[in-house]
C-alpha cells in the first residue's frame, strides 16, 4: 500500500518536473543508433581530454630525437604489438611508425583533440553568426531580410569545399584559417534555419502578448523566439560538426589546413597517400578515425532530430 | 513586391560585380599562358616556302664585350657553317651549346609564332608533336624524314602523375611502358616483379637547403633577418644531421653531399668537405650570433618529387624537427605551388629556408657552381659573394681540369665559409620499365631519356613522368619535365650520348675551336629536314640562338621571357634593358 502511494507520488512529481531535455535524453537512449553515437563520442572526448596521458610518445617527435630510444627507428615500421607476438625487446607501437619515424598511435590520439576542436569551434562560430543574421532577417524583414538572405544564397551557390579552398587561398594555409573558412561556409545553413523558425514563431500569440506588454525587440527575439527555435538548430549543429570535421580533413589532406608537423587526421592521410600499398597502416588508421568520428556525430544528430520532434513523441 | 525584386536584383548584380572585381587578381597567373599561346595556333607549322635564292648568311654581333655576356658574335659563314665568337675563353662551350635549351628551330617558324612556339615546336628530332591535350597527355608521332636512325615506335605518348603510387600502378597494370622516379619504398617491389625492370639513375644532382641573405621583398627589414648573418647560417649547417636524412629518407644509391657538386663532375669535390654534424658547437655558434634562444623562420618547398628529393614532405618535416631539437629554431612549413615557388626563389623573394635541388644538364662545374653562384646567377641566394664569383669566373675560362682545380677549390672553400646554402644529398633515383622491351631501355644521368631507341613491339610507347611540361619551347624552360619532352622533338648543334654525359655531334657534324677557345666553328649536317619540311641551314642556327641572346630581338619572347639557361650559362643578354 505504502508502495503504491509512493510510486504515485513519484509519478506525480516526475510529471511536474519533466523538462524538454530529460524527455529528449530518455527518448535518445531508446534509440540504439544514437546510443552508439553517444558512446563513440564519449570515447573521443575522453581521448581528446586525456591525450597527453594516454599517448606513449610526443606526437611530433621523431624516434631519432628521443634520447635513449632503443627500438628500431625505421620509417613506416609496421605496427608492433607485444600481445600479438611482437618481440618484447622492441618498444611497442600499436599503429606503427609514420614516414617521419613518429609514433602513429600518439599522433592519432592528439588528432582526436584537433578534430573535435575543429568541429565544435567552427560550428559554434557558424551558429552564433548564422543565428544572429537569421534572427535579424526573420524578425526585421523588408530590405534587411533581402540583403542578408541574398548574401547567404550567394554563399550557398558555391560548393562548400570549393569556397573554403578559395577562402584559405586568400587567407593563407593554416589550421585557424581553415577553421574560419569552414565556419564561414557553414553560416548560411544556420541563418536559414533560424530565419524560418523566427518567421513561424513571430506571429504566435505569446509573442504578440510580449509585444503588447511592452517587451522590446531584444526581449522578444532572445527570450521568446530563440528558445523556441533552438531545436532545429541543435540538430543542424550536430550534423554540421560532422561535415566540419570532414571538410577540415579534406582541406588538410590538400595541404591547406593544419600545417606539418601538426597531427591532424586529414594531413596524416594526405602525407602518406602514396604508401597505400607499402604501408597501409598509415592510411587505414587515420581514415578509420575520421570515419568513426563523423559517424558518431551523424548518428547522434539523427537521434536528436527524432527525439526532439514532438510529432514523433509517441512513435518511439 | 516590385521594389523587393528590384532590390534583390541590384544586390545580385552588385555581388557579381564585386566577385568579378576580385577575380582577375586571383586568376591572372593561370590565365596568362593561354593568352600568349592563342596567336600561335592557326596553321603555324606550315612555314612559307623559301625561294631558292643564293644563300645570304645572317650574323648578329655585339658592338663590344662590355655588356657583360659571353657571346661576341654569331655568324652564318656559308649555308652549312656557323661561327661563334666569344668574349672569353670557354672550354665548356661544347657541353653548354649541346644543351636542349639551345635547340634549333626554323627561323620562319620562330617568326610565325612570334618567338614563342610554346605548344608546337618544330625541330629535327625523331619525333614531332601531334597533339597536346592539356592536363591529359602529350602525343608525338614518328618523323619519317628524320636524318638519323628512325624511332622504334610510331607513336610516343607522354603522360604524367604527381603520385608515385599511381605511376607504379599504371606500370604494373601495363597501361604505360615506363615510369620516372618510382617512390623510394617501391624499389623493392619493382625489383621483385619479373614483369618489370628497375634501372638506377646515377646521382648526378644536388638537394640543398637554400638561404637568401637579402630577400627582395618590399618592406622586409634585412637588419633583423637572422639568415643574413653568416654565423647563423653556419650554425644551421652544423646543426642539421644530413647523414640521418639520407639514411632514413633517401633510396639506395644516394649519398650525403660533401660539396655542392657531385664528385662525378670534374673538380666537383675539390676543397674542404662540408661541416660535420655537431649540435653543441652549432648551438654555441648560434648563441655567439645573438640567437641563443633560437628564432622563428619559414621553410618553403614545392610538393613535387624530383630525383634529388624523393619525398619532400618527409624531408621538410625532419629538418623542421631537427632545427627545433638541436637549435630551438621554430620553422613554419609553407608548401608552394611548383611554378610560383621557382619564380619566388629565382627572383629572391623567399625570406626563410627553402628546399631546392639541381640535376646536371651537362657534366661541368659551370652547370653547378657557375649557374648558381657565378656572375650570371639569379637572386636566389641574395647578394652575391665576390670571392666566389671571382674564383668561378677565372676557373671557367681555363681549358684543362687540372688548371681549373685550384679555382674551384677556392670557390668551394668560399662557399663553405659563406654558407649560401647547405648541400644535403645527391639523391639516387631510378626509372622503371616493363621487362622485355626492345632496343635500349635506359636511364640518363642528365634526365634526358630518349624514347626513340626503345620500343615494346607495338606502335605505341607510353611514358609516364612526374608532371606535365610547362611549355615545349625549352629555350625558356628550366623544368626537367618540360626539357625531356622537348628533347624528343628538337635537337641542338651537339648533344649528349644516350644514357651518358659525353658530348657528341648532332646537327653539327664536326666543330673546331681556335687555340684560345674563343672562336668556335661548327660544320653543319647537310640534308637535314625540319618537321615542317623546310631545310636546315646556318641561318636557322643564327636565328634560334640570336632570339635568346638579343633582348632587343622582336622574337625574344619565350614563355615568361626569362631565358634562364642562356643567362645562367652565357651571362648577360645583348641589348638588355637597363634596370
Amino acid at each position: 500500500m505504502a508502495n503504491t502511494i509512493s510510486t504515485l507520488n513519484a509519478e506525480a512529481l516526475s510529471l511536474e518536473s519533466v523538462s524538454l531535455w530529460s524527455v529528449t535524453w530518455k527518448r535518445l537512449l531508446r534509440r540504439k543508433s544514437a546510443v552508439v553515437g553517444i558512446f563513440i563520442l564519449g570515447l573521443l572526448i575522453f581521448i581528446a581530454l586525456t591525450a597527453h596521458w594516454l599517448a606513449p610518445y610526443d606526437p611530433t617527435a621523431s624516434m631519432l630525437d628521443i634520447p635513449g630510444y632503443t627500438g628500431q627507428a625505421t620509417k613506416r615500421l609496421p605496427p608492433c604489438i607485444h600481445l600479438l607476438g611482437c618481440s618484447q625487446e622492441e618498444p611497442q607501437h600499436i599503429m606503427g611508425l609514420d614516414g617521419n619515424i613518429r609514433d602513429e598511435f600518439s599522433r592519432l590520439l592528439y588528432g582526436a583533440r584537433l578534430s573535435l576542436m575543429v568541429g565544435f569551434a567552427t560550428v559554434t562560430f557558424a551558429i552564433v553568426i548564422g543565428t544572429v543574421l537569421g534572427a535579424l532577417a526573420g524578425y526585421l524583414g523588408g530590405w534587411v531580410d533581402n540583403a542578408i538572405m541574398r548574401v547567404m544564397d550567394v554563399l550557398l551557390a558555391f560548393p562548400s569545399l570549393l569556397l573554403a579552398i578559395a577562402i584559405v587561398t586568400v587567407l593563407g594555409p593554416g589550421l585557424i584559417n581553415a577553421l574560419l573558412a569552414i565556419g564561414i561556409v557553414s553560416i548560411p545553413a544556420y541563418a536559414r534555419v533560424m530565419r524560418s523558425s523566427v518567421l513561424s514563431v513571430r506571429e504566435m500569440d505569446y509573442v504578440s502578448a510580449t509585444r503588447s506588454l511592452g517587451g522590446n525587440a531584444y526581449d522578444i527575439l532572445f527570450r521568446r523566439i530563440l528558445p523556441n527555435a533552438l531545436t532545429p538548430l541543435i540538430v543542424q549543429g550536430t550534423l554540421g560538426i560532422a561535415t566540419a570535421i570532414l571538410d577540415s580533413a579534406a582541406l588538410s589532406f590538400l595541404g591547406l589546413g593544419a600545417q606539418p608537423p601538426t597531427p591532424e587526421w586529414g594531413a596524416m592521410l594526405g602525407s602518406e597517400r602514396n604508401q597505400v600499398f607499402t604501408a597501409p597502416h598509415l592510411v587505414f588508421y587515420p581514415g578509420l578515425a575520421i570515419m568513426l568520428t563523423v559517424l558518431a556525430f551523424n548518428l547522434l544528430g539523427d537521434g536528436l532530430r527524432d527525439a526532439l520532434d514532438p510529432r514523433l513523441a509517441h512513435v518511439s | 513586391m516590385k521594389r523587393n525584386l528590384f532590390l534583390a536584383l541590384s544586390l545580385l548584380i552588385l555581388a557579381s560585380m564585386a566577385l568579378a572585381a576580385c577575380g582577375p587578381a586571383a586568376t591572372s597567373a593561370p590565365a596568362e599562358p593561354a593568352a600568349t599561346t592563342a596567336p600561335v595556333e592557326p596553321a603555324a607549322t606550315t612555314a612559307p616556302v623559301e625561294p631558292s635564292a643564293p644563300f645570304e648568311g645572317m650574323s648578329v654581333a655585339a658592338p663590344n664585350c662590355d655588356y657583360g655576356g659571353e657571346f661576341k658574335s654569331i655568324e652564318a659563314v656559308d649555308e652549312f657553317t656557323v661561327k661563334v665568337s666569344l668574349c672569353v675563353p670557354d672550354p665548356a662551350f661544347p657541353s653548354k651549346i649541346a644543351f636542349s635549351s639551345f635547340a634549333i628551330q626554323p627561323a620562319e617558324h620562330l617568326e610565325a609564332t612570334g618567338g614563342s612556339p610554346l605548344e608546337n615546336p618544330v625541330g629535327t628530332g625523331p619525333y614531332q608533336v601531334t597533339s597536346w591535350e592539356r592536363g591529359n597527355q602529350l602525343v608525338f608521332s614518328r618523323f619519317d624524314g628524320y636524318w638519323g636512325e628512325p624511332a622504334m615506335s610510331k607513336t610516343l605518348v607522354f603522360r604524367w602523375s604527381t603520385e608515385s603510387a599511381q605511376r607504379l600502378l599504371e606500370l604494373q597494370s601495363g597501361s604505360v611502358d615506363g615510369i620516372d622516379n618510382p617512390g623510394p619504398d617501391d624499389f623493392a617491389t619493382i625489383e621483385a616483379d619479373s614483369n618489370l625492370q628497375l634501372i638506377p639513375r646515377p646521382a648526378l644532382n644536388i638537394m640543398y637547403i637554400g638561404f637568401n641573405n637579402n630577400p627582395k621583398v618590399d618592406g622586409f627589414d634585412n637588419s633583423k633577418n637572422p639568415l643574413a648573418n653568416e654565423k647563423v647560417r653556419e650554425a644551421i649547417a652544423m646543426g642539421i644531421d644530413r647523414q640521418r636524412i639520407v639514411d632514413n629518407f633517401y633510396p639506395a644509391g644516394s649519398e650525403v653531399a660533401s660539396h655542392f657538386s657531385p664528385c662525378a663532375i670534374p673538380n666537383g669535390c675539390v676543397g674542404e668537405d662540408w661541416y660535420g654534424f655537431d649540435a653543441a658547437a652549432a648551438k654555441a655558434l648560434l648563441a655567439e650570433a645573438g640567437y641563443a634562444d633560437g628564432f622563428e623562420t619559414v621553410l618553403n618547398y614545392r610538393d613535387v618529387v624530383r630525383s634529388y628529393l624523393p619525398d619532400p614532405n618527409i624531408v621538410a618535416q625532419d629538418i623542421q624537427s631537427q632545427l627545433k631539437t638541436n637549435l630551438n629554431i621554430t620553422v613554419k612549413i609553407e608548401v608552394m605551388e611548383s611554378g610560383a615557388f621557382l619564380d619566388a626563389a629565382d627572383s629572391g623573394k623567399l625570406t626563410g629556408l627553402y628546399l631546392l635541388g639541381w640535376g646536371a644538364d651537362y657534366p661541368d662545374q659551370t652547370n653547378f657552381l657557375g649557374y648558381h653562384f657565378g656572375a650570371g646567377s639569379s637572386a636566389q641566394f641574395g647578394d652575391k659573394f665576390p670571392d666566389i664569383v671571382e674564383a668561378l669566373d677565372k676557373g671557367a675560362q681555363l681549358a684543362s681540369d687540372a688548371e681549373r682545380a685550384p679555382f674551384y677549390e677556392a670557390a668551394n672553400n668560399a662557399i663553405k665559409q659563406h654558407v649560401p646554402m647547405i648541400p644535403v644529398a645527391h639523391g639516387g633515383s631510378a626509372v622503371a620499365y616493363k621487362a622485355g622491351l626492345q632496343g635500349n631501355p635506359h636511364s640518363s644521368p642528365l634526365g634526358n631519356e630518349s624514347f626513340a631507341v626503345m620500343g615494346n613491339g607495338t606502335d605505341t610507347f607510353v611514358w609516364m613522368q612526374n608532371a606535365e611540361p610547362i611549355s615545349l619551347y625549352c629555350a625558356d624552360e628550366t623544368d626537367g619535365e618540360s626539357l625531356r619532352a622537348c628533347e624528343q622533338v628538337t635537337q641542338s648543334l651537339l648533344g649528349y650520348e644516350i644514357g651518358d654525359t659525353a658530348v657528341e655531334p648532332v646537327l653539327a657534324e664536326s666543330y673546331e675551336a681556335n687555340s684560345d677557345l674563343t672562336e668556335w666553328t661548327f660544320h653543319l649536317r647537310q640534308g637535314v629536314k625540319f618537321h615542317d619540311g623546310s631545310s636546315f641551314d646556318a641561318n636557322d642556327v643564327v636565328t634560334s640562338l640570336a632570339v635568346q641572346w638579343d633582348a632587343a630581338n622582336p622574337l625574344h619572347k619565350g614563355n615568361t621571357g626569362a631565358f634562364s639557361y642562356w643567362s645562367g650559362l652565357f651571362g648577360a643578354f645583348l641589348n638588355a634593358p637597363a634596370q
